[in-house]
């Protein structure tokens, strides 16, 4: 069973990108894609119904599949070599050239046999891992059939690029499930080289010149991460004679040896979460088709980064490399979140706040308690699902009113009622409890307690992060003061999409407590971190009342909205305060020589103290220092 | 009896805030040389509130104004279940926040200006009270309330700088000079009353009478200062509340941007020098 289903979660989307860019015609390929989510959603849910298991099918440990890989190995790393060239980049070309040098000799010289093989490992991490890259992934994906259309008519492309398009995203789904339940070393670099790619191809697909650049960045500062990644592996093999995952994490718990490979590997990791200093990246991304931002952003490359730090955390518990990395992780968190403010630029603001987001996550993998990495797994679950969203509510946004500035959204409830309601919950998702990030911030904020400077950061971070998503839920439902707003059309296909994420956003926060209890518990032994009765999580150092507090969170939210239904007898509406005469026209009033004058408003954005131009250079030298200080404990 | 104690909490501290805002204003016109309105003039002022006619300037208004009260309300009846601080702290944000949303509603110059002020206090406050509540865990050994309770000696003793740390917060959640910068308490100024200018009628009653339960709320975390004898912490609570009143005397309101910066340094400070004698064990 399990079998099937690996296959039908790894090579299903793969063989199905391959269809896409064959096939012709949109119907076929809307119908193609479409299949291919259903069957990713339906496989992964049956995974979860299947349950943790670790095994070694039969063809995974065959030499025709050990040689293939090899092969595609060294044929990825010449494409990247290749774009390294064409795109003039020495970075990237060096970065290739050393990595193919590494693994040949690698391979060559120091493999041999490869042991007895590694197989597939999936235990609870794995399976959320799987639910959220499936789900999450086919939504976005399904979303960008619409989306794709606009957009291209939107360019007057005369030849649609879109198999192009459909094919990445599909292979990037199916690479990222196989490295999440991948148990072999060797095999997680490779994925972690194919996300990579995908990422840059789909980055640069527009193919102007601006995102043709920002590809590039993307390769090259990713290509440290492959690096670092594939030295650790090497280094790891020479000293313990595996490559076999949960074997290495065995051998290293409970022990400070080896610090300097799971030092590189932290890196690879820090690289692929776009971490201070190799933030810009991420940032970079944005000029990329809304869609691919969502799934970069969501459920899969990002976490790719994060998954890794953390399913290696048990190997450096206790040590001055895990203290090291809660440091660098809390630092990202306080300086993203710091540069956020300083944006208006919306699509800007949601990728500081990814960033920001997997420091936190990253924060508690380096924390390291049982506590902690329940709050890093969390977080995972419920950034992927909020940020989705968020991404996916953007896109249409910046379809329908042309801009990404924050400003430009004042008032959008008046032109979008559907869209503006749907980002607001979906902004208060990610700051409010009894919802699952919050959740996630009192874990991590309560296991950071005994870490003095991971904790003045969280607190410092915690309430910058705040400030600009309340400042721009704020704006987005203001309206004309009568509230009235024009019938907004949603595509079925983009309406679905963003009301799943949505519900899934609420009802797996109320379900928290027993996601934890069924889910997470399972991988860990000795006490659990947290009792759960009666929908309460607690134990000595606090308790957090998720399910009461959500059953009064949505009495008062009814209750409230009852109060406040349009035409509500009794109340009359009136016009704001102008210190004066109001103008008929709403924020308007009666100035001099009785000319009706209007109002700007506009909200702060504090340059002077968050502005990249201010913050960027501290930042980035700061977190420089960190990375190095995170190494130089290593050794 | 968790249960019973949060609902005399939630029954009660409209009563007890009433009573401190009028000794405040009366204190207040102590100091200024004026007679001062009668006690329980904040009573009067949100029934006359509430029996004006009923007008919004937006119809989300009532949503954000009903969940600013539920969640001061919530955040109250947590503490006097003797809660986790740290969640109440959330619980009593999630209210701070809707306020600010139901400001930027309206599309008010002064309302937008105070709205995004308010954010700058929340953004000026709030770490600092997380960090309070980290000290007070790393004192007792928990986030819980009860185990406050549980000690022997006052928490003012190993938290002295936190203490005062807490007086910030404490001194901008009042919107006591210098820091009433989103709204003063006259609506003669600049920013008219900035966040809360939108409000009228039953909204801004609502709006009151959240203030008090926050008004409590942070004397009670005030409180927690001082367990161990109910004169000790009475003698607490008064002298910090008149120091309150006499710093909103004697000082001007200053610009947000001296506020950030001030109160985050002077406060992180403190801050760091009184964490670093916990951590090192120097409990005295």
């Amino acid at each position: 069973m399990f079998e099937i289903l690996y296959t039908s979660l790894t090579l299903c989307p793969i063989v199905a990108a391959l269809a896409c860019l064959i096939l012709p015609g949109k119907s076929t390929r809307s119908a193609l894609v479409g299949m291919t989510g259903i069957i990713l959603i339906a496989s992964s849910v049956m995974l979860i119904w299947n349950g943790p298991v670790s095994s070694t099918p039969a063809f995974l440990s065959s030499a025709k599949f050990t040689t293939f890989i090899q092969i595609a190995d060294f044929a990825l790393l010449g494409l990247i070599l290749y774009f390294g060239i064409k795109f003039n980049n020495r970075i990237i070309s060096v970065l290739s050239l050393v990595q193919i040098a590494v693994l040949a000799a690698f391979e060559l010289f120091i493999l041999d046999g490869h042991g007895a093989p590694a197989g597939l490992f999936c235990d609870n991490l794995s399976l959320i891992m799987v639910l959220l890259i499936s789900i999450a992934g086919s939504l976005i994906v399904f979303y960008a059939l619409p989306y794709m259309d606009y957009h291209e008519h939107h360019l007057k492309l005369t030849k649609t690029r879109q198999p192009r398009f459909f094919a990445l995203l599909l292979l990037f789904i199916g690479a990222m499930n196989a490295l999440v339940l991948t148990n072999d070393l060797l095999l997680f670099y490779f994925f972690f080289e194919i996300t990579t790619l995908c990422s840059f191809l789909l980055i640069g697909h527009d193919g102007n010149k601006v995102s043709r650049e920002n590809s590039v960045t993307a390769l090259w500062i990713n290509s440290i991460g492959g690096t670092a990644l594939l030295l650790g592996t090497v280094m790891i093999y020479l000293q313990l004679h595996t490559l076999d995952i949960q074997a290495v994490i065995g051998k290293l718990q409970g022990s400070d040896a080896m610090l300097i490979p799971l030092g590189l590997l932290c890196v690879a990791g820090f690289t692929k979460a776009a971490q201070m200093p190799f933030q810009k990246w991420l940032l970079g991304a944005m000029v990329a088709p809304t869609p691919t931002s969502a799934l970069l952003h969501s459920a899969t490359m990002v976490k790719a980064g994060v998954y890794l730090v953390i399913r290696f955390a048990p190997a450096f518990q206790g040590t001055a490399l895990s203290t090291a990395v809660a440091v660098c992780g809390a630092f990202t968190f306080l300086s993203a979140a710091a540069l956020a403010i300083g944006q208006r630029n919306g699509k800007k603001v949601l990728a500081y706040s990814t960033i920001s987001n997997l420091g936190l996550i990253l924060a508690c993998a380096g924390i390291n308690t049982h506590a902690a990495i329940t709050a890093a797994i969390l977080l995972v679950i419920f950034h992927a699902v909020s940020k989705a969203l968020l991404f996916l509510c953007m896109g249409s946004i910046e379809q329908h009113i042309g801009s990404r500035d924050i400003e430009d959204m004042r008032g959008l409830f008046g032109e979008m009622p559907k869209t503006a309601m749907i980002i607001t919950m979906g902004i208060l998702t990610m700051i409010l409890p009894p919802f699952g990030m919050l959740l996630g911030k009192w874990m991590a904020i309560e296991s950071a307690a005994g870490n003095l400077f991971t904790l003045l950061m969280l607190a410092l971070g915690s309430a910058l992060t705040v400030v600009y998503w309340a400042r721009w839920a704020g704006i987005l439902m203001g309206s004309d003061y009568k509230g009235e707003s024009r019938p907004e059309h949603l595509p079925d296909m983009a309406r679905y999409p963003l009301l799943t994420l949505l519900g899934s956003a609420i009802v797996l926060s109320i379900s928290a407590p027993f996601i934890y209890s069924k889910m997470i518990l399972a991988d860990f032994t000795g006490t659990a971190a947290y009792a759960t009765t009666n929908g309460v999580m607690a134990n000595a150092s606090g308790s957090f009342a998720v399910i009461p507090l959500f059953m009064i969170a949505i009495g008062v939210f009814l209750f409230a909205l009852a109060k406040s239904g349009p035409g509500k007898k009794g109340a009359k509406i009136a016009g704001p305060y102008m210190s004066g005469i109001s103008g008929e026209e709403n924020g308007t009033y009666v100035g001099p020589m009785n000319k009706i004058t209007g109002s700007v408003q506009s909200n702060y954005y504090l340059s002077a103290f968050f502005g990249e131009k201010r913050l960027s250079g501290v930042v980035n030298a700061t977190a420089c220092a960190l990375i190095l200080i995170m190494i130089g404990v290593s050794i | 009896m968790t249960l019973v104690y949060a609902l005399l909490g939630v029954v009660l501290a409209p009563f007890a805030g009433i009573l401190v805002a009028g000794f405040d204003r009366i204190l207040t016109a102590k100091f200024q040389s004026r007679t001062g309105p009668p006690l329980l003039q904040p009573l009067y002022d949100i029934a006359k509130l509430w029996a004006k006619e009923p007008m919004i300037a937006h119809r989300f208004q009532p949503l954000c104004v009903y969940i600013y009260l539920a969640a001061a309300m919530v955040s109250v009846a947590l503490f006097f279940a003797q809660s986790d601080l740290l969640l109440i702290f959330f619980v009593q944000a999630v209210g701070a926040i809707f306020l600010v949303i139901g400001a930027f509603l309206v599309p008010s110059p002064f309302s937008q200006a105070g709205a995004n002020r308010e954010l700058i206090q929340i953004l000026t406050y709030e770490p600092l009270i997380i960090i309070v509540l980290a000290g007070i865990y790393l004192t007792t050994g928990s986030f819980n309330i009860s185990a406050i309770y549980a000690m022997d000696k006052p928490l003012l003793i190993n938290l002295p700088l936190l203490f005062i740390v807490f007086g910030y917060a404490l001194t901008i959640k009042l919107r006591k000079s210098p820091f009433d910068i989103s709204a003063s308490h006259h609506a003669h100024q600049e920013l008219v009353r900035g966040v809360l200018t939108e409000y009228s009628g039953r909204m801004l009653a609502l709006i009151e009478l959240a203030h008090l339960y926050e008004t409590i709320l942070i004397l009670g975390l005030c409180s927690l200062f001082w367990t161990t004898s109910i004169w000790g912490m009475v003698v607490l609570l008064a002298l910090t509340y008149l120091i309150e009143i006499v710093v909103d005397n004697i000082s001007a309101r200053m610009s947000f941007r001296w506020m950030l910066k001030s109160v985050w340094t002077t406060g992180l400070a403190l801050s760091a020098i009184n964490l670093i004698w916990l951590y090192s064990g120097g409990r005295f």
